[in-house]
C-alpha cells in the first residue's frame, strides 16, 4: 500500500504543478503541455487506485489507455487552433 | 529496496515536471516534458500497467513531445506578462489544496474492485489473454470504436484549420545512417507489438505509435515527401480503419443481434483483424496530425 501512496502524491504533485501553470501562464504552448502534464497526473492517480493486492485492474487500464489516445488528438487539435489564432494576430 | 526505488522515480516524475514547467525556455520545457513522459512510463510499469506504459512512452512522451516542438517553431511567444504576486501566491495556495485534497481523496476511497472479478471470469470466452486487449477490443469495443472516431474528428480539425505546411528541412549526413537503422526497427517493434498484443503487454495503439514515429522519420528525413498525393493515401488508410471497425461493429449485429459481439469462438480472428487495420489507420492519423494536410491539391 505504501508504493500506492507514493505514486498517489506524485500523482497529485503533477495535478497541482498543471493547475498553477495554467492559471499563471499566457503562453499557449506552454498552456498545451501543462494539460498534457495534468492528463499524466490523473492517469497515475487512476491507475495507482486501481491496485489492489498486487494486481492492477484491467478496466482501468484500459480507460488511461483510451484517454492518452485521445489527449494527443486533443494536444493536436489544440495548436492547429493555436497556430490559427496566432496567424489571425498578424492579419 | 524497491521502496526507495519508488520514492526516487516518483521525485525524479514531480521534479522533472517542476523543471518542464518552470522555465520559460520553451525547447527546454519540451525536453522536460518528454523526460517527464518516460519516467511516468516507468512509473506506470511500478505501477502494474505495462500496456499503458509503452503507450505513454511512445505516445505520450514521443508523439507529443514532437508535436509540441513543431509547434514550438510556429507561434509566436506570448509577451511575457507576469502576473502579480498576489495572484501567484493565491494561486499556488489553491494548487496545493488542490493536490492534498485530490491525494486524501484517492487514498481514502473505498475501493470495492468490481472488475478484476468480472473480467478474469469471461477472458477465456474474449479470444485473446490479455486482460487489457480483452477489455479494449471486446468488452468495451464500443469505446475503442468512438476512441477512433474522435481521432478522426481531430484529424478533421487540423485539416479545417490548418493548411498544411510540411516543409520539411535538409538535415545532415547522420541522417540516413539513423533512418536505416530506426525505420526497419520501427517496422519490426510495431508487427511484433501488434502480434503480441494478444497474450502479453502490447497492442494496436501502441503499435501505431511506433509506427508512426518511424514514418515521421522518413517524411522529416525527407526520404518521403510529404505531397497532396501522398498524404491523400493517407487520409484514405486513415479512414480505412474507422471504416472496418463501424463495418466489423454492423456485421456482428447481422450475425449475433449484439453490437460487437463477435461470434463464438471466432473472437480471436475478428479482433486480429480489426487490431491490424486499426494499427494502420493510428499510425496514418497520428501521422497526418503532425504533417497536417493540404486543403485542396496543390498545382
Amino acid at each position: 500500500m505504501t508504493s500506492e501512496l507514493i505514486y498517489i502524491c506524485a500523482g497529485s504533485g503533477l495535478v497541482g504543478l498543471a493547475f498553477y501553470r495554467l492559471a499563471t501562464c499566457r503562453d499557449m504552448l506552454l498552456r498545451v503541455l501543462s494539460l498534457n502534464v495534468l492528463a499524466v497526473g490523473i492517469a497515475i492517480l487512476f491507475l495507482a487506485s486501481a491496485r489492489d493486492a498486487g494486481m492492477t485492474d484491467a478496466v482501468p487500464q484500459a480507460f488511461v489507455l483510451t484517454g492518452i489516445v485521445v489527449l494527443v488528438a486533443v494536444t493536436a487539435a489544440l495548436l492547429a487552433l493555436a497556430e490559427q489564432i496566432d496567424r489571425q494576430r498578424d492579419e | 529496496m524497491s521502496l526507495a526505488f519508488d520514492v526516487l522515480l516518483a521525485f525524479g516524475v514531480v521534479f522533472t515536471a517542476a523543471a518542464a514547467l518552470g522555465t520559460h525556455d520553451r525547447v527546454a520545457s519540451i525536453a522536460g516534458f518528454v523526460v517527464t513522459g518516460l519516467l511516468v512510463a516507468l512509473s506506470l510499469v511500478r505501477l502494474g500497467a505495462p500496456d499503458v506504459a509503452l503507450a505513454e512512452a511512445a505516445i505520450g512522451a514521443g508523439l507529443t513531445g514532437a508535436l509540441l516542438l513543431r509547434s514550438a517553431w510556429r507561434l509566436k511567444p506570448a509577451e511575457s506578462r507576469v502576473s502579480p504576486p498576489i495572484d501567484r501566491i493565491i494561486v499556488a495556495l489553491i494548487a496545493v489544496c488542490l493536490s492534498g485534497a485530490l491525494a486524501w481523496a484517492v487514498y481514502t476511497a473505498p475501493g470495492a474492485a468490481l472488475y478484476p472479478a468480472l473480467v478474469s471470469e469471461r477472458l477465456a470466452e474474449s479470444g485473446v489473454t490479455n486482460p487489457v486487449t480483452a477489455v479494449l477490443l471486446n468488452f468495451r469495443a464500443w469505446d475503442t470504436l468512438l476512441e477512433i472516431a474522435v481521432l478522426f474528428v481531430a484529424l478533421i480539425l487540423v485539416r479545417i484549420v490548418a493548411p498544411a505546411h510540411p516543409q520539411p528541412v535538409v538535415l545532415g549526413e547522420l541522417m540516413l545512417p539513423f533512418a536505416r537503422i530506426v525505420v526497419p526497427m520501427c517496422a519490426f517493434l510495431a508487427g511484433h507489438l501488434l502480434w503480441q498484443g494478444a497474450s502479453v503487454p502490447g497492442g494496436a495503439f501502441q503499435a501505431g505509435a511506433i509506427l508512426a514515429g518511424g514514418s515521421l522519420v522518413l517524411m522529416l528525413g525527407g526520404f518521403a515527401v510529404p505531397t497532396p498525393r501522398l498524404l491523400s493515401w493517407g487520409m484514405m488508410v486513415a479512414l480505412l480503419g474507422l471504416a472496418v471497425f463501424a463495418v466489423a461493429a454492423l456485421s456482428t449485429e447481422a450475425l449475433t443481434g449484439t453490437l460487437l459481439l463477435y461470434p463464438d469462438g471466432a473472437a480471436k480472428i475478428w479482433i486480429l483483424m480489426i487490431e491490424a487495420l486499426l494499427t494502420l489507420s493510428i499510425a496514418a492519423m497520428l501521422c497526418l496530425l503532425f504533417c497536417g494536410m493540404p486543403r485542396r491539391p496543390l498545382k
